[in-house]
């Protein structure tokens, strides 16, 4: 990939922003998160009209092979559309999808610094007692995201969608993206599918806004617990307002090793705020058939990324490591919501 | 190789995790610390692997004999793997078993006679350990 440096920037915001005077770039580098998009951080200084402005900036870049099918347009169109609407997100600055300047599409955003959004750090003793603050938080803003009328938000940009048929255009979706990434015979993962479509859910309650990938690590907490923002819009979509809940409710995504959802609170806890914040029901038969949804749409983002891995020539590891890791688990916790474990 | 492999790869991942990875900053901090978990997992598979694929795909020819009395179609044939024990042999042979195992398995899950049922119960009994003969310590499930 080509280099982004604080000259680079400074040169591409010069021409793109013809109010900004006396640029300054400094402590850009490459944040350790994201297996689908690069991720830099980086402090901006500006003169414009209004005065002398300095700013805490996020750069996310496209790479050239990715293990989710998105791009910096789709999750910059996301964010705004959200933003405004009880739901926390850092603020849009800067959307250029040309490739050329940065060797792939980039977005700027404000960077919310003194925050935490590491998965691994609520696993710790000290953070114990923190963790039913950090479950109201997730879940309240899981369950709000859900009851956000769709009408009232800018999603022209979304795939259309219908109560009636967002649960097999879903499983259709990542079935294909199993199959567009064969890296050898899944017998569970395709077992669950044909029960799935055997078997499909009732039509949703009604059409939310999906974040696609709300789980611990995709937001920001304070040292209190208390949730800041919710980040990594790239998979939203119109759908279910199930598929965010069950998402979370992943057994490959609980980094406590236990039976607390993404690692934060027990199941029964975790459906109990959502469903006070989202006002809307939980039927238990469709929430496992979307629980099997996100396992077939886990299991083809890790093959994705093993697939990634294989056709690019500058491979992350990120999506060998997480290849090895999830892909038995999610396999694993299949068996268990079809009562074969 | 002595020392052995799996120790040493084991003691390359606690050295990379515990003493190199925290000298490191940001993405090549993480990066190590994946890599380390990586050597983790390498570790704990190096001596069990081929066992594992031996023992499966045993298990999976038993299945597919025993539904090809069930269901028209091919015979299962003979190991493809001619004895050839490097995993990437049996590898291999075990995509093609697992392959054969699916459109097995499609046959029979719909059918309501006993012996299919009996076959089908049998098969969730080979994923099932197939999966459990996978897991790695790592893994949050």
């Amino acid at each position: 990939m080509k280099p982004i440096t604080e000259d680079l920037l400074s040169t591409y915001l010069a021409g793109r922003m013809p109010d900004w005077r006396d640029i300054g770039i400094a402590n850009l580098h490459r944040l350790p998160m994201g297996a689908s998009r690069e991720t830099f951080r980086f402090d901006l200084a500006y003169t414009d009209d209004a005065g002398r402005h300095e700013d805490q900036m996020i750069l996310r870049r496209d790479p050239p092979a990715s293990n989710v099918d998105s791009d910096r347009s789709h999750e910059y169109n996301a964010y705004r559309a959200i933003h405004g609407h009880g739901i926390p997100v850092p603020r849009m600055i800067l959307l250029e999808t040309d490739p050329e300047p940065f060797g792939g599409a980039i977005s700027l955003a404000e960077d919310l610094r003194g925050f935490h959004n590491s998965e691994y750090q609520i696993q710790q003793p000290e953070w114990r007692e923190r963790l039913p603050r950090i479950a109201q938080g997730l879940w309240t803003a899981m369950g709000r995201l859900a009851g956000v009328p769709v009408e009232e938000l800018e999603l022209g940009f979304m795939k259309p969608a219908t109560p009636e048929g967002t649960a097999m255009q879903e499983l259709d979706y990542w079935e294909a993206s199993l199959d567009a990434s064969d890296v050898g015979p899944e017998p569970i993962t395709r077992a669950a599918i044909r029960w799935m479509r055997r078997n499909p859910p009732p039509p949703a309650q009604k059409l939310a806004m999906v974040h696609g990938d709300f789980r611990a690590g995709n937001f920001l907490y304070d040292d209190a617990g208390e949730v800041i923002a919710v980040l990594d819009w790239e998979m939203a979509h119109l759908g279910d307002p199930l598929e965010d809940l069950a998402w979370s409710m992943s057994r490959v995504l609980s980094f406590g090793k236990d039976d607390r959802r993404s690692g934060v609170a027990p199941r029964e806890e975790a459906l109990r705020i959502w469903q006070a914040a989202s006002g809307l029901e939980i039927d238990s038969a469709a929430l496992r058939w979307w629980e099997l949804m996100m396992c077939i749409k886990g299991q083809a983002i890790w093959n994705a990324g093993a697939a990634a891995w294989v056709k690019t020539d500058d491979p992350m590891v990120i999506h060998a490591y997480a290849a090895w890791w999830l892909r038995n688990a999610q396999d694993r916790a299949i068996l268990e919501l079809m009562g074969k474990l | 190789m002595k020392p052995g492999i799996a120790a040493v790869v084991a003691n390359a991942a606690a050295n990379l995790r515990d003493d190199i990875a925290p000298q490191l900053n940001g993405f090549r901090a993480g990066n190590a610390s994946m890599i380390a978990a990586m050597l983790d997992i390498v570790a704990e598979e190096w001596d069990r692997a081929a066992g594992r694929l031996v023992a499966e795909n045993a298990d999976l020819r038993s299945v597919l004999v025993r539904g090809a009395a069930l269901v028209a179609g091919p015979a299962e044939s003979p190991d493809f793997g001619n004895g050839d024990l490097r995993i990437s042999a049996l590898e291999r042979e075990n995509e093609r078993l697992r392959t054969q195992l699916i459109e097995l398995q499609t046959a029979v899950e719909t059918r309501d006679d006993a012996e299919a049922q009996a076959l089908d119960q049998a098969i969730w009994d080979l994923l099932r350990r197939s999966v459990e003969s996978r897991r790695i310590a790592s893994a949050n499930f």
